[in-house]
């Protein structure tokens, strides 16, 4: 009993040190600049909503607007690679080994590639399209890059735990293959879309090369590349920069609580493999 | 059925909010009216509110444009000018950019002379072949030395004539206790300060052409008197001239640090006037870097802001709106204060714009009309002085590198090569 | 409606998808990994009027720049730094709160939370922690610990060193939640059954914990790899590459080489150099570690 207790002490102990950046930020946001550079660890007493109103105040409406680039940019580049990636991987898995082996081994580079590679071709390839500086161009680019090969693997990695008879019962049955995929195999993968989904969102919506580059300036900011520019260099307003990335990060991580089994999961599938 | 439904009513919804990210790229402007991009850089001097002022009061003469400000990231514009450049979306006006990297590729606009010769002191101030692209509106001193008088006092110092007399301040300042030089160096251009100021007053002091002279092939780096010059930052390091954590000291906490007596001396370029309040104003003092056989030396630039992309929309506006921007009283005035900025408008005089300014800028301007030895402040200058493209950064990074690589000689050879490189074609 | 499901019958359906799929990818990856290689052969830089064909002369450049070597050691060292701290200190972490109750997983959600935060938020907080007048420095001051304030970012040294703690922090968390899910998927007999054979808690974790999770420490080292390869958006709010571009790895260079100096053929060039490496290093540690499963 009291070696458990004083596991659990101990344990809190070290969570809370390798926590405390993390602690540090979210009670600065409810702390004035002088409370903060007074004791940074101390809790936000008195507790002030100024910076987080400060921080959607700005007459540039950096959160806002980084708010909804943001969702616009992660559920379509997610709604767009759900579908597409699951039914190729569908596809891939029906083929025989060789060209299913052929076509893996394909896509496999793009989990290799460092998206430093690719970006200037991508620049250029949008500029020659037209595409350039705009969502629909930052959108095809993350749909058809590594992130399309990390959700091909995830499916066809899991395809291949669905027993064939599944299929075989549909067919008989005369559904289509778009019939079977959406109505039979959907369903039964969905393990494997939450995976997708929630990986795929978390890292569009932290990206930071992309947007940063091919979105440029001027039509707005994510919110990520939005709290890179707008901190000055010499920006030593604490408070302000405090209240922006709280707001910037509440998503996330209240994404990451909901979702946090099926993250684990997913994880726990990847470890597996 | 149902389920095939809802597959096309998702697809309708995707290309929907596809095509609507692609309006809201682009915002309606008003019919016959012109948005123009320009692209801006914060300072402790040059606020936000600064340049949507001054971007007010240049739009007050010039009709129908609407100005879409961009701010560097860093104060490094240059760099990012070059990074938006090669995106695909150079800004169609950019402040205080060096346009030497840009009119290769024909990027930029130039002046008219006309307008040059009638409206600015020294017209020619920022030619390069011939042709200027930033009109030539204040100049600076860059980069001068500012010292603490009160500190000085204290230690029973006086300024420094010559060389030797400088090392003995820093000598003498150490064993006190007090860092003898503020350094910047977390930014490379900050940090270039004391490195500019040494190879203008050695190197160029002794011969003004040494730039046209390297272009030419006539000098190298690797010659003994820039050795000599780049040796110089290389002993001050050894002899604890600078704070041992100078290298992460952004150019905001330098100044802070410096004007809060926490360090000496402080090279940096004649903007920093600007920082002195006035009521600090009678503890600071100005000198040039000085040489070895105290001659005087002057490190000159003409400095101006806005440079015009010949890509623009509309060049037509986008030079009116430069020039208006330029020739605004109002602006200039807000630069002579906090910037320090020194005027070079032929038509209005300093007492003109009404600029509260302190003995440290009159006694610094006064070496601006006199007659000195002026020589351009390498890696600094907008004219034809200017080192060839991504030659200036290097020099800049040059100065951090000394912090760690006391081989002198390597890296001015590597200089050279990367001259060679860059100016080669 | 007959035609209509004849019509969807066509096994085309599924195709139609995955060469949707196939084009995307050729597109924006296939395409421009090929372009960059391209590019390679060439001066190109958007600020000069034309560019030529240099053949090798990109190549040979990557030989003898000394800033390149810089960046290759820099992320060479955060690599292995980072990997060995993040296993290290996850498998810790992962074996401390490997337990049931409440308080366990509670914890064990907080410690993914940096992983969860994008790169630049938690730059920034480090940065806000680490600058010269940061809040660590106040706050050591405050405790009257240290009378000057400690340059965290101000030498190469220090830098490269909070560089590394802060990418290690970020990985811990990630190594943390890949050993807590694979010590979770050790069978309760299999200790059972070593505790019969009177094995103490020493030998329990060599031979039943340790070979277990040995694909939770290719999944976590292989990502350690990925990501330290590609470093960028820590860089560039924490140091700026700084002080004195030493700590700059190789992609962030990459970026800077053909986005701020406009070397769209050497950056290229720099670019396969740094594909290479990273396939190369990603296919040999998945394959050695692979084979060290298959033996444990």
């Amino acid at each position: 009993m009291r070696t458990r207790r004083i596991h659990v002490g101990a344990a809190w102990l070290i969570t809370a040190a390798y926590i405390l950046p993390i602690y540090v930020a979210l009670v600065s946001t409810f702390k004035s600049q002088d409370q903060i550079l007074a004791n940074p660890a101390a809790p936000p007493a008195p507790f002030t909503f100024d910076n987080l109103a400060n921080a959607l105040a700005r007459p540039d409406r950096l959160v806002q607007g980084g708010l909804v680039n943001s969702i616009l940019v992660t559920t379509l580049t997610v709604a767009l690679l759900v579908p597409l990636a699951s039914a190729a991987s569908l596809y891939i898995s029906q083929r025989t080994p060789r060209v299913k082996g052929a076509l893996l081994a394909f896509f496999a580079l793009g989990l290799m590639v460092p998206p430093q590679v690719v970006l200037l071709p991508i620049v250029n390839l949008l500029q020659t399209v037209g595409l350039d500086r705009t969502y629909p161009g930052l959108i095809l680019s993350n749909v058809g890059g590594g992130y399309l090969s990390f959700a091909i693997f995830v499916y066809v990695g899991f395809l291949r735990t669905v027993p064939a008879e599944i299929i075989e019962a549909a067919r008989v049955d005369g559904a289509s293959d778009l019939r079977i995929w959406w109505q039979v195999i959907m369903p039964v993968i969905r393990p494997a879309t939450a995976t997708v989904s929630i990986f795929l969102g978390l890292w569009v919506w932290n990206d930071f090369l992309n947007p940063l580059f091919i979105l440029g300036p001027l039509q707005g900011q994510t919110i990520t590349t939005g709290v890179y520019l707008s901190v000055g260099t010499y920006s030593t307003d604490y408070g302000q920069l405090f209240g922006i990335m709280f707001l910037a990060a509440i998503i996330p991580v209240i994404g990451y609580l909901i979702s946090q089994r099926e993250f684990i999961h997913g994880l726990m599938s990847g470890a597996a493999k | 059925m149902k389920l095939l439904r809802r597959k096309i009513t998702a697809a309708v919804a995707v290309a929907a909010a596809l095509t609507l990210t692609a309006c809201s790229t682009s915002e309606p402007t008003p019919a016959g009216s012109t948005e123009l991009s320009f692209l801006t850089f914060e300072t402790p001097a040059l606020t936000a509110k600064f340049w949507d002022d001054s971007i007010t009061d240049a739009l007050k003469t010039v009709p129908n444009v609407k100005i879409k400000k961009i701010t560097a990231p860093t104060t490094d514009r240059n760099a990012y000018a070059k990074q938006l450049q090669a995106t695909g979306q150079l800004p169609d006006i950019l402040a205080s950019i060096n346009p030497k990297d840009f009119i290769d590729a024909n990027l930029l606009t130039a002046f008219e002379q006309d307008w040059l010769k009638a409206n600015f002191l020294l017209p020619e101030a920022n030619n390069i072949k011939g042709k200027t692209y930033i009109p030539p509106t204040n100049s600076q001193i860059l980069p001068m030395v500012f010292y603490n008088k009160d500190i000085f006092a204290k230690n029973n110092l006086t300024v420094p004539k010559n060389w030797a007399e400088f090392m003995s301040v820093v000598t003498k300042l150490k064993a006190a206790g007090v860092t003898p030089i503020e350094l910047a160096g977390a930014e490379p251009w900050s940090a270039s300060m004391p490195l500019v100021g040494l190879v203008s007053a050695n190197v160029l002091g002794k011969n003004k052409n040494w730039i046209q002279d390297r272009y030419a092939g006539k000098t190298k780096f690797t010659d003994a008197d820039m050795a000599a010059a780049v040796q110089k930052q290389r002993d001050l390091i050894a002899a604890g001239a600078f704070a041992s954590g100078a290298l992460g000291v952004n150019y905001a906490d330098a100044n802070k640090q410096f004007l809060e007596g926490k360090s000496a001396m402080y090279p940096m370029g004649s903007w920093f006037i600007g920082q002195i309040k006035p009521d600090q104003a009678k503890s600071f003092g100005t000198f040039m870097l000085p040489t070895d056989d105290g001659s005087l030396v002057v490190p000159f630039n003409v400095g101006g802001t806005t440079a015009v992309s010949s890509k623009a929309p509309d060049v037509a506006k986008a030079v009116a709106f430069a020039k208006s921007w330029s020739l605004s009283p109002n602006n200039l005035k807000v630069l002579i204060e906090t910037d320090g900025a020194f005027p070079m408008l032929k038509n209005v005089k300093l007492q003109d714009f009404g600029a509260t300014v302190t003995p440290v800028f009159t006694d610094a301007y006064a070496l601006v009309g006199q007659e000195n030895t002026k020589v351009s402040s390498i890696g600094w200058v907008n004219n034809d002085d200017a080192l060839p493209p991504g030659v200036s950064d290097l020099f800049y990074a040059l100065s951090q590198q000394l912090f760690t690589n006391g081989d002198v000689a390597a890296q001015l050879s590597a200089l050279d090569k990367a001259w060679d490189k860059a100016a080669g074609k | 409606m007959p035609s209509a499901r004849r019509a969807a019958r066509r096994p085309l359906g599924l195709a139609a998808f995955a060469w949707v799929a196939i084009a995307l990818y050729l597109a924006f990856l296939i395409y421009p990994v090929l372009q960059s290689l391209l590019m390679s052969f060439t001066d190109r830089n958007p600020l000069r009027a034309n560019s030529n064909f240099v053949g090798l002369e990109n190549y040979r450049e990557l030989v003898v720049d000394e800033r390149l070597r810089t960046t290759l050691v820099f992320t060479i060292t955060v690599v292995v730094v980072v990997t060995l701290v993040a296993n290290a200190f996850g498998l810790g972490f992962a074996l401390l709160l490997n337990r049931q109750s409440l308080n366990y997983r509670i914890m064990r959600t907080l410690v993914f939370i940096p992983q969860v935060l994008s790169g630049v938020i938690v730059a920034f907080i480090w940065r806000s922690i680490l600058t010269e007048n940061g809040l660590l420095n106040a706050a050591l001051q405050q405790m009257g610990l240290v009378t000057e304030p400690i340059t965290w970012l101000g030498s190469t040294q220090m830098a490269t060193i909070s560089l590394c703690a802060v990418v290690s922090w970020i990985t811990i968390a990630f190594a943390t939640v890949v050993y807590s899910a694979a010590l979770r998927s050790v069978p309760p007999s299999l200790y059972e059954a070593a505790t019969v054979d009177g094995a103490g808690p020493l030998r329990r974790f060599r031979h039943v914990t340790f070979p277990m999770i040995a694909p939770g420490t290719t999944i976590t080292v292989v990502l350690c790899l990925i990501t330290t390869f590609k470093l960028y958006d820590v860089i560039a709010v924490l140091t700026g590459g700084g002080p004195a571009n030493s700590t700059q790895s190789t992609a962030y260079y990459l970026i800077q080489v053909a986005f701020t100096n406009n070397l769209f053929g050497y950056s290229s060039a720099i670019a396969m150099l740094l594909l290479v490496l990273t396939a190369g290093m990603a296919y040999v540690i998945t394959h050695l570690l692979r084979k060290r499963e298959g033996r444990l």
